[in-house]
């Protein structure tokens, strides 16, 4: 009995070590010679395996399978490989040194890592969410009219220097100081409505608000708060038994337990921070789901229900004059994903019209008239070529390129690396000498170009330009938070 | 006039050695290139004269900014504010040409690159520069594009901090709590007016300081390398032509490819060091990447076998004393074990 117990563990042992033999390893596959990677490649992986080790030694899949069947010599991309069979199961790949290019011209020139391993927070700054409320546990923060807020660090009296740094200021450590007043530090700033993140330097050390329970990840192992600067306020009046009021809505995805009003001089109220936009929304009364009874625009939800809509922002007012005898105008737009169907215009006197609100940005869009495609005859900003040409609308624009020369040629174009580089947009407008475009943009460094009758300039007008592979230069706009 | 390209054509390489390369560059089809000064002659750079710092200063902290990998502080030169990448790989001052163009003294444009970008070296004299209290006064400053590094991280670069800015200080890189701390020294390197400091190394070692570069000794594999300190790398850095003994200490983890300009010009590879330490201490694992040294080392005029960056740094607190002509680490909660 004992004997054939044995023999069983035997024969298990057995069957196992080939497969434990071959198990997956990636960090046993590459080591270093003569200034090369050698690889040994197993031939019992598996097909995911195989395609793991491509990935992440950057290795080509055919160069891959064709090291696999043993091919003596593979050519790939000015690199010369080697096989080598080391035993029924393992391949070594190296690199043909004398006939390939190798690492030998590393050092000498600039070069970028394509490299997507290393975790770094994305560049840039990030959008804003589409609504926020603060969390503070003692009012440090307060919003005053025209968009002012003042922010209020409580003691720290033995600080000689003391300096907000946020989201709002690129994080600069110096632009924002505070002043010291009787029982802390103060500073009023203006900021647009939104979300900001920041934490306070005293004395050259990084703080957090410590009143503040809003906070995000700082990817650095600690955390920034978090504050919205506010732009509306939910008001539903009446309901003086109600216990519970909420507010839900497209803004946070119907969400019925998130947004709790607060009874305030016999109504309920939430001020909070909402994006721009057209939103959709109700109140929850104790359970029970009502439109806003204060607000007269409803529009149905396609379930037999209406919602209560508001829109946060300027309103703008698509027009199209004439076309009198048409019997249906739609605007759309990649606002609305050129929904065809959406957002039909209003018939007028003149022609047609519809107000809408539109967060800042640059938008596209055309008019279908009876189903046919028209740009906007009144707007002369327009992208695209051909047949697909159309209007372009920048909402709330925070620069306006300028090309005050060249006001004989017959076509002006600025491009960069707000469009991708297009070679036909923008198309900017002649307007009393001077070529002009709109744009809105967010925060951070763009590189441009005008293309003026088909030949390349620098902004003659901006100091800021930083050189190119074409060693003719880019110029350089930063827009500011 | 074209003497300090060499190693500010080094630093460059260095700085650009382990930047990602985000979507929008690679859509980017007329955007900026690093420039490529040309390869002369190695000298070293002259910070120019520090004649004047902040009357009474003894010591002072800066909040240290991040930028992906790379550490920046605030300073302004005469009404133009804002962020210098810490570059202790770098000798002294270095602006960007984007900012600085009409101040320049010396202009190279007619430099060229490999590229054939018209992207020399020029210089000027910086009048006053500013940061945290500390005040310098008639600065010499390279000037070159950085465009490249403002475009991978989307922030914008004035220039690069370099080592000499810091001469006979005491320089605190508290990665940790993202601090910058200096401390004015005697002639003896002992802090002036300031307290010792209460913090326990755990490793202190003697540096070399070679045309302002600091340079200390590693093990790796039991073999003794000269590792430059160096901010301004992303990562760490380990000569390709090490010996075999200390490469086979490392476990390659991956490979990536390296584009120059539309073009594939090689490789460069990362790994975990298994056995890397400062005098006693044993520092693992410790992440690197393996790649030639060789022209770096020709542009620094000293052999380099690799560069302690980012990884080094984040592990803990560390002094660099000019003076004394040494270093300590007080290791992070996590690497003391």
């Amino acid at each position: 009995m004992k004997n054939w117990r044995t023999w069983i563990v035997v024969i298990l042992l057995l069957v196992m070590a080939p497969v434990s033999y071959a198990q997956f390893d990636p960090k046993k596959v590459c080591r270093i010679e003569d200034g090369s990677p050698v690889f040994t490649l197993d031939k019992r992986w598996s097909a995911s395996q195989r395609k793991e080790i491509a990935r992440i030694f950057n290795l080509d899949s055919t160069l891959l399978s064709n090291a696999f069947e043993l091919k003596p010599v593979i050519n790939d991309s000015g690199n010369v490989w080697k096989t080598n069979k080391l035993d029924a199961y393992h391949i070594e790949l190296r690199r043909d040194l004398e006939k390939s290019a190798g690492n030998k011209n590393i050092n000498e020139k600039i070069f970028l890592l394509d490299d997507q391993w290393i975790k770094l927070p994305p560049a840039g700054y990030p959008e804003s969410p589409p609504f926020g409320v603060n969390r503070f546990t003692r009012n440090t923060i307060v919003q005053l009219p025209g968009n002012w807020l003042r922010l209020f660090l409580p003691g720290q009296k033995n600080a000689k220097k003391v300096c907000l740094s946020g989201s709002f200021n690129a994080w600069s450590t110096i632009q924002t100081p505070m002043q010291a007043c009787d029982s802390g530090w103060t500073v009023t700033i203006r900021l647009k409505p939104g979300k900001y993140s920041y934490k306070f330097i005293i004395d050259g050390k990084w703080v957090n608000d410590s009143f503040n329970r809003l906070r995000e990840n700082d990817g650095n192992h600690g955390y920034n708060n978090v504050f919205y600067c506010y732009n509306y306020r939910f008001t539903l009046g009446g309901y003086p038994d109600a216990r519970k009021v909420m507010v839900a809505g497209s803004f946070n995805d119907w969400n019925d337990s998130e947004l709790r009003m607060i009874r305030f001089r016999g109504s309920w109220v939430l001020p909070m921070f909402l994006k721009e936009g057209t939103h959709a929304y109700k109140f929850i009364v104790d359970g029970e789901w009502i439109t806003d009874p204060a607000n007269k625009v409803t529009r149905p939800d396609g379930r037999g229900n209406l919602n209560s809509f508001l829109g946060v922002g300027d309103t703008l007012f698509f027009t199209l004059k004439g076309y009198p005898g048409a019997k249906k105008v739609i605007v759309s737009g990649d606002f609305n994903a050129w929904n065809q169907e959406e957002l039909s215009m209003n018939k007028t006197r003149e022609g047609w019209q519809l107000p809408y609100v539109l967060a800042s940005g640059n938008y596209e869009y055309k008019f279908i008239v009876d189903g046919e495609w028209i740009a906007d005859p009144s707007n002369p900003y327009t992208v695209g070529e051909g047949n697909t040409i159309n209007s372009y609308l920048a909402v709330k624009p925070n620069y306006w390129f300028r090309l005050e020369q060249h006001s004989d040629a017959d076509k002006a174009i600025v491009t960069g690396s707000f469009n991708n580089w297009s070679l036909h947009d923008y198309r900017m407008e002649m307007r009393q000498g001077t070529w002009w475009f709109p744009v809105a943009l967010k925060p951070g460094k763009y590189t441009y170009k005008f293309i003026v009758d088909n030949k390349w300039i620098l902004d003659p007008s901006n100091d800021l330009w930083e050189e190119n592979e074409y060693g003719t230069g880019n110029s350089v706009l930063w827009i500011e938070p | 006039m074209n003497s300090h390209l060499g190693f500010l054509y080094a630093l460059m390489i260095r700085m650009t050695l382990v930047l990602p390369v985000f979507s929008f560059v690679t859509m980017d089809l007329r955007g900026s290139v690093p420039p490529v000064p040309r390869l002369v002659e190695q000298v070293p750079v002259p910070a120019g004269s520090i004649s004047c710092t902040q009357g009474n200063f003894t010591g002072v902290t800066i909040p240290l900014k991040r930028a992906g990998r790379l550490l920046l502080i605030e300073a302004s030169i005469g009404n133009i504010s804002g962020n210098f990448i810490l570059d202790t790989g770098s000798s002294g001052l270095v602006l960007n040409k984007t900012y600085f163009r009409s101040s320049l003294t010396i202009d190279d444009e007619e430099g060229g690159g490999v590229t054939g970008s018209t992207s020399g070296v020029s210089r000027m004299i910086v009048k006053r520069l500013v940061v945290s209290g500390l005040t310098y006064i008639n600065l010499s400053a390279d000037v070159v594009s950085l465009g490249h590094i403002e475009n991978r991280r989307g922030v914008k670069i004035l220039g690069l901090f370099g080592l000499c800015l810091f001469k006979n200080m005491e320089v605190v890189i508290d990665l940790p709590n993202n601090e910058l701390q200096l401390f004015k020294l005697d002639k003896n390197g002992h802090r002036l007016g300031s307290p010792a400091p209460v913090v326990k190394y755990d490793i202190i070692r003697k540096i070399e300081v070679y045309r302002n570069i600091v340079f200390v000794q590693v093990s790796i594999g039991g073999k003794i390398l000269d590792f430059c300190l160096d901010t301004g790398a992303e990562s760490n850095v380990l000569s390709i032509d090490a010996n075999k003994k200390i490469l086979s200490t490392v476990t390659i983890t991956r490979r990536s490819s390296l584009s120059g300009i539309g073009e594939t010009t090689g490789e460069v590879l990362y790994g975990t060091l298994t056995e890397f330490s400062m005098g006693n201490r044993q520092l693992i694992p410790m992440e690197t990447i393996v790649c030639s040294l060789t022209a770096m080392s020709q542009k620094y005029g000293y052999p380099i076998d690799g560069m302690l960056g980012f990884d080094f740094f984040a592990k803990g607190k560390i002094y660099i004393n000019l003076v004394k002509k040494e270093m300590g680490i007080c290791l992070a909660k996590e690497d003391k074990k």
